[in-house]
């Protein structure tokens, strides 16, 4: 997944080894926890993240000189050091911190198990996940949309849409003026806006 | 740590069988778990490209989600999965903030290498 130069193919690498990771869970006796893995992170983050790729229309990185080309041998040689310390502690130590308190054949992972802890004991978190996710549908919104919250190009459909004046202008309190046009810009100009637009599309540019 | 390593050492020498989770160790679990979050890390130093730094860092937080898993299961404890939930959760709410932040910054620089992003502000 490191080694692709292009997003798109470690994004699909991505989805296989979350995958992976549910079956995993599924062995470790967790069927929610594969499920939830399964739908939210395979299904929708990763979903998310190939449409991101597919709209800015990434292209491949491309190689660049390597620096500091002396310090390749030194991290190979602290890399072998690391992997054999792991490994001989994988195969050499066997700790044995404590037992399984209760049998083999639990309900540990099962979906009530989960809600009722949620619900309960472990209420206070579940609510701030709740608080986190809406301050994340906001801040995302805020980031996504741009500057004005129409631009100038909008297509305004007549007849449905009805900016009351005291919108566009503050002094203007109560004045529900019905203008049909078909842009924003045109909106403006019939009311007589337009060479505030004006002013502020040459500021931005 | 020299403590850990005594202690370790000290079931090393009585020869005591690991736990085993239906059939596997849990050491197996923890170890993939810990090469996962080293590929994670290794992702985001190496690559310049913010999406595929994000999708490391997604992955260090399965890394960390299949060590609560393997413990939870192990240890015949709900809590562990309770806490990989929350961490889903998480891990959703910084994909859509972290996206339009890639968004915002693409819109901005016309580019998603981070080397071009450097001056704190979009």
């Amino acid at each position: 997944m490191v080694a692709q130069r292009n997003p798109l193919y470690s994004a699909i690498s991505l989805v296989g080894v979350f995958i992976a990771l549910a079956c995993l869970y599924l062995t470790l006796a967790a069927p929610f926890i594969a499920a939830v893995q399964v739908i939210v992170y395979a299904g929708a983050i990763m979903v998310l993240v190939v449409f991101v790729i597919m709209l800015l229309n990434v292209e491949e990185e491309e190689r660049r000189p390597l620096r500091m080309r002396y310090l390749v041998p030194a991290a190979i040689v602290l890399a072998a050091i690391l992997v054999a310390e792991a490994s001989f502690i994988l195969f050499y130590v066997q700790t044995n911190p404590a037992t399984p308190r209760t049998p083999l054949n639990t309900d540990v992972g099962l979906t009530s198990q989960i809600g009722s802890g949620l619900f309960t004991r472990y209420l206070l978190p579940f609510e701030i996940t709740s608080v986190l996710l809406l301050m994340a549908i906001v801040g995302a919104m805020s980031l996504a949309r741009r500057g004005q919250l129409l631009s100038p190009q909008a297509r305004v459909i007549p007849g449905s849409q009805v900016l009351p004046m005291d919108v566009v202008d503050p002094r203007r309190v109560g004045d529900a003026t019905e203008v049909e046009t078909d842009t924003t810009d045109e909106a403006a100009r019939v009311m007589g806006y337009g060479d505030v637009l004006r002013k502020r599309d040459d500021e931005e540019v | 740590m020299t403590e850990f390593a005594i202690e370790a050492t000290a079931f090393a020498l009585q020869n005591v069988p690991a736990p085993q989770v239906q059939g596997v160790e849990l050491s197996w679990y923890l170890a993939l778990s810990a090469a996962l979050f080293t590929i994670g890390v290794v992702g985001v130093i190496i690559k310049r490209n913010v999406i595929s730094m994000f999708m490391c860092i997604e992955l260090m937080l399965n890394a960390v989600n299949l060590t609560l898993v393997a413990f939870s299961s192990y240890f015949r404890d709900v809590t562990g999965q309770l806490f990989v939930f929350i961490v889903m959760t998480v891990a959703a709410a910084e994909a859509a903030v972290g996206l339009g932040i890639i968004i915002a910054i693409f819109r901005n620089r016309e580019s998603l290498d981070v080397d071009d992003a450097n001056i704190l502000k979009l």
